[in-house]
Formats: structure tokens, sequence, C-alpha cells
């Protein structure tokens, strides 16, 4: 274990939680609402870390949907994390042992994958640096939904708060990190405009994140077409 | 939905999260990526932030909103502007949080 190392994860998690405050605190509500206790509110976030999927999940328990739909909707939601995953493999090999790494990827969401490609840019990765990152903001997560399952009808608007724009900013300031050649931004710019084109003529892709799936697998191949061609 | 179809629910979206987290790492750690596709896969994470940049910004309640009523698109003027600045995670969330807050409190 690598004390400065974990120490950085820990410290790079810090936005990262602000960020889900206000989503795991409205998840919390939510729950809570459609008839989840206290304990379960808390234990899907303990068990299940995936923000979409548990939005959908509240959604399809109001609508009085099956808990089969619950779980393919999930499956389609979580299917991006195929990608994300792989493309870690390459920063973890010879570094971060398979089944340490795979361990610690229970903790990988856009939010952690996004401040972990960053770091591993110019950092090599380790166990200990996944740990900080992923085990505190899936704490943060964790926290958040129990404050919002129990303090949810007490407490009124945090919209004012303006955390809502903490995740936002958090996506834009990684992105302007993460693209360093003209390839980079053509990629960025191309899955930006990919995912809101099939978000636009299939809505339903809006809500099962295909879209990013798609404009990614799109704009990665450009990256590699234009970067051939120099 | 009763007590234990709650809990079955939990489970099983647990499962189906763990999964595609888990299995690349678990399954194709021992494997060296031919360079095309390690070439590829660098592409990734710019494409995905890309993308979930333009969601974030665009489509905050979950359907597309180009509008000037949507204040994400005000707020992430100065936010960029910010980022590409200070190339500081700290300031950006600061001045997205406090512009937000200040919209939303006062327009």
């Amino acid at each position: 274990m690598q004390k400065q190392e974990l120490k950085q994860g820990i410290n790079d998690s810090i936005p990262i939680i602000l960020g889900y405050l206000p989503l795991g605190f409205a998840f919390g509500v939510l729950a809570n609402e459609v008839g989840m206790s206290i304990i379960q509110a808390t234990m899907m976030s303990v068990l299940c870390f995936t923000g979409a999927g548990q939005y959908i999940a509240i959604g399809i328990v109001q609508a009085g949907g099956a808990v089969f739909t619950i779980i393919m909707a999930n499956v389609l939601v979580n299917l991006r994390y195929l990608l994300f995953s792989t493309s870690l493999v390459p920063y973890f090999k010879g570094r971060v042992p398979t089944a340490i790494g795979s361990l610690l990827t229970y903790g990988l969401t856009d939010e952690t994958y996004a401040v972990a490609m960053n770091r591993y840019q110019n950092h090599a990765p380790t166990a200990s640096y996944m740990a900080g990152l992923n085990i505190s903001s899936h704490f943060g997560w964790i926290f958040s939904t129990l404050l919002g399952a129990i303090l949810g009808s007490y407490i009124g608007n945090t919209d004012r708060l303006g955390l809502d724009f903490a995740l936002p900013a958090m996506y834009i300031c990684l992105l302007v990190f993460m693209v360093k050649s003209r390839s980079d931004l053509i990629a960025a710019l191309s899955s930006a405009l990919f995912c809101l084109l099939i978000g636009y003529f299939a809505p339903a892709t809006m809500s099962n994140l295909f879209n990013i799936i798609i404009a990614t697998i799109i704009a990665a191949s450009l990256g590699v077409l234009i970067s051939e061609r120099g | 939905m009763s007590g234990a179809s709650i809990w079955i629910m939990i489970i099983g979206v647990s499962v189906v999260c763990i999964l595609p987290r888990i299995l690349p790492i678990a399954l194709f750690s021992r494997y060296e990526f031919p360079e095309p596709l390690k070439r590829w896969l660098s592409y990734v994470a710019p494409a995905v932030l890309g993308a979930l940049t333009a969601l974030s910004v665009l489509a905050p309640e979950g359907y597309i909103n180009i509008s000037i009523h949507n204040r994400y698109i005000w707020v992430f003027i100065p936010t960029l502007l910010v980022a590409i600045k200070t190339r500081s995670l700290f300031y950006s969330l600061l001045v997205g949080i406090c512009t937000m807050a200040l919209l939303y409190n006062f327009c």
C-alpha cells in the first residue's frame, strides 16, 4: 500500500463526492417516496453504484413495472462500462494485479473513470490510487443516499446551492485536460455531436445511455482515422 | 412492489452493474492488445468525456434542451473559460457551482 498514492486518490475524489451529494441525496429521497426503506435505499447504493441505473429503477418501480424490466434496463445502462473497463486494461497491465484491479473496478463510474484516466496520462496507475479514488467516491455516494433517505422529507429545494453543476463542471474541466491533440479534439467534439444526434433521433437512448456507447465507438474510430492521415 | 421483490431487484441490478465493470479487467489483463486496438482505446476517454459534457450541459434533465432558458448552457461558458485558463479542477468547480447558484437564485 502506497500511502501517498492512496491520499492522492482520496483527494481526487473530493470533487466527485461534491457532485454526488445532490444526486445521491435525491436518489435517497425518491427511493423513500416509492416505498423503499432507508436500509433498502442505502443498500442499493452500496451494492449498485450506478446513478443512472438507480434512477431508472425508481422510475420503473413507481410506474409499477416488473423487476425483470428494471434489470434489463440496467443491463443496457451499464453496458458502456465494458468499453470503459477495456480501455483501462492497457494502463493496468504489469502495474495493477489483475485480482485487485478487478475488485477495484467495482467502483468504476463515469466520474471515477474520467478522473482516473486523466491521472494516468502522466502517472502510472497504482492499486492504492484507485482504492483511494473509487472507494471514497463510493462512500460519498452511499452517505449522500443515506442522508437523502433520512432527511428527504425535512429539506426543501437544494437546487439553489448550485451543486447541480458540480459534475458538469468536472466533465468540462477533465475534457480540457484530456484533449491534447487535434485528433483528441475531433474525437471529443464528434462524440458530443453524435451523442446528441442519436439521442434526438432515438429518444430511448437518452435514458439507457446507448447514445454514449455508439457515439464513443464512432468518435474513437474517427480519432484513429484522423491521426493516421496526420 | 413488495419488500422481497425490492431486494431481488437490488441484487439483480447489482449483478448487471458489476459484471461489465469487472469482466474486461479480469479476462483481458493477461493479453497484450494489438497496437491499433490500443490506439483506438486511447480515444475512448476523450470521446466519453465529450459525450458526457454534451449530455450534462445540453440535456440536464434527461431530454435535449438547447434554448436560452437552459441555465446549464450559460454556466458552461464561464466554466469552460476558467478550465482552459487555470487548468484547475478546483476553480472550475467553484466557478461552475457559484455561477449556477447565482443564476438559479437571481435570474
